[in-house]
């Protein structure tokens, strides 16, 4: 890819009192590109993302620019279309109306966004559901009404923390093939954030690894792995040569804030 | 509430008047201790008249204040959250006021508002508005962050925050404060009215006192009563068909 990055971010750094959550943190993301990022627990990969998604301002020093300009973060409400751990759905909602919610924000026709989310239900896996309310759906279902929330509010660049974090293991490879599978018809750029190593390489286009705090770059692993992906591939050896060098990164990263004893909040 | 559950309250009722008449009657109870249950309800029927036209007073003053005051009790605290600044100087300030029962204002009300109804309807919705107010406010602060920061990133401003998230999320806690606040309307109405007033169902408690007329009092409370429940249910009913999601 030679196209200008949608989002630069050059030595951004955040301090929360006496916690240095980021610091020097790099990353260049190319339009349509799909980059996961994992890192031991409490490395600032929740910091990072506040900070993308407009809610936290970083320290002076650092370099943020969308699109190609360069902003601060708070421009960036509206921006960029963030889907926090959570799936935050409004009890009072129903599938439709939650899905609507950040086009209702924006001033959308209702009548237009709902006509929109019912003809979007059966890709989604909700066909029928769209009068249910969030306490009548399955977390697996919930999830994908925050996706499609996420994925209606039609900004280029998309933020998931963790989405599937949540999900036994066997929803979340169905969600995982899901998520590849719409975004490879919808080619939005996506930044999604994992604890999960073998999610990190399967559905990315490139791994970042973030250092223990302060969060930094440890290490940037392209997974030049064809597409589409299936789970053999889960097993195959250039998988697992990969999972082998983002682990191995993980694992000291991991031993570092074990021993100074900063792993303690995520 | 089940059948079964229902017709056990029933049940239960109709025992504890049953209990009540044969120990009225049983012991030959005189009337300013215990009346017996039939000679209320002879009363109620001799009197209705009185007291349904006294009953209309007491459900207009309560139901009036409890509208006012609900309405001012939502909007000081939506004022309150979207306007934070203000919120540090007022809140302190209703919060005294609060802090002193409310039939403690009664005598300057009676006195700023005259011996008419209309001192009935401020007591009411003084009283209404406070537990409404609190409890509004508790709904509004209630919320999760993370919701907050989630509209936020969807480009949501303070107002769209309120009108989306704040105020469908505090409306279980408005409900049980508005649910609680009917039976206090009453309360109010009726123990303002025994201070001074020209018609009501305390006005009838008071004046019957005055003339040694136990079974007319014990006629005014079972009025009285009805009206509570009545308006304690309408509007639990109504919390239930429109809260449906807790």
């Amino acid at each position: 890819m030679n196209s200008a990055p949608l989002l630069e971010l050059r030595g951004l750094s955040k301090r929360f009192g006496a916690v240095q959550a980021l610091e020097g943190f790099d990353l260049d993301v190319q339009p349509g590109e799909f980059v996961t990022v994992v890192g031991p627990s409490g490395c600032g990969k929740s910091t990072l993302f506040n900070i993308v998604a407009g809610l936290d301002e970083p320290d002076a020093g650092g370099i943020l620019r969308f699109k190609g300009r360069g902003c601060h973060a708070r421009e960036l409400l509206g921006q960029v279309s963030f889907m926090p751990q959570r799936d935050l759905l409004l009890p009072w909602r129903n599938v439709v109306d939650n899905a609507i919610l950040a086009n209702e924000i924006e001033g959308a026709n209702r009548s237009q966004a709902r006509a929109k989310a019912l003809s979007m239900l059966p890709e989604f896996g909700l066909t029928g559901f769209e009068n249910q309310y969030p306490h009548q759906l399955s977390g697996g279902m919930r999830q994908r009404v925050a996706l499609m929330r996420t994925f209606l509010f039609e900004r280029e660049l998309m933020l998931l923390d963790e989405p599937f974090g949540a999900l036994d293991a066997l929803t979340r490879s169905m969600m995982q093939r899901w998520l590849l599978d719409v975004w490879q018809r919808h080619r939005r750029t996506i930044l999604f954030i994992t604890h999960d190593v073998d999610e990190a390489i399967f559905l990315g286009d490139r791994v970042v690894v973030m250092t223990a705090r302060p969060g930094a770059v440890k290490l940037m692993r392209e997974v030049n792995l064809p597409r589409p992906r299936a789970p053999e591939l889960l097993t195959s050896p250039e998988f697992t040569a990969i999972k082998r060098e983002v682990l191995d990164a993980i694992e000291e990263e991991a031993m570092k804030s074990f021993l100074t004893g900063t792993a303690a909040a995520p | 509430m089940s059948g079964t559950s229902a017709a056990r309250g029933v049940f239960g009722a109709v025992l504890i008047l049953a209990l009540w008449e044969v120990t009225a009657r049983g012991f030959a109870l005189p009337a300013y201790t215990l009346p017996a249950v039939t000679q209320i309800l002879g009363a109620v029927w001799e009197h209705r008249a009185a007291l349904q036209a006294a009953a209309l007073v007491t459900g207009f003053e309560a139901i009036t204040g409890y509208a006012i005051g609900a309405l001012a009790g939502i909007g000081m605290a939506t004022l309150l959250v979207l306007a934070r600044p203000l919120r540090a100087g007022v809140l302190p300030l209703l919060l005294a006021i609060n802090s002193v029962p409310v039939v403690a204002w009664s005598p300057l009300v009676l006195l700023w508002f005259g011996v008419g109804v209309s001192s009935k309807i401020v007591m009411v919705a003084l009283a209404v508005g406070f537990t409404i107010f609190l409890s509004a406010l508790a709904g509004f602060d209630r919320v999760d962050r993370r919701s907050v920061d989630l509209m936020r990133s969807f480009g949501a401003g303070r107002i769209g925050i309120f009108w989306r998230l704040r105020l469908p999320a505090a409306l279980p806690l408005i409900a049980a404060g508005l649910r609680v606040a009917t039976v206090r309307s009453l309360i109010v109405a009726i123990v303002t009215e025994m201070l001074g007033a020209y018609g009501g169902l305390g006005w009838i408690i008071y004046q019957s006192v005055t003339l040694i007329d136990f079974v007319q009092v014990w006629a005014a409370i079972l009025v009285a009563s009805t009206l509570s429940l009545a308006f304690f249910g309408a509007v639990g009913a109504l919390e239930r068909r429109f809260i449906f999601w807790r």
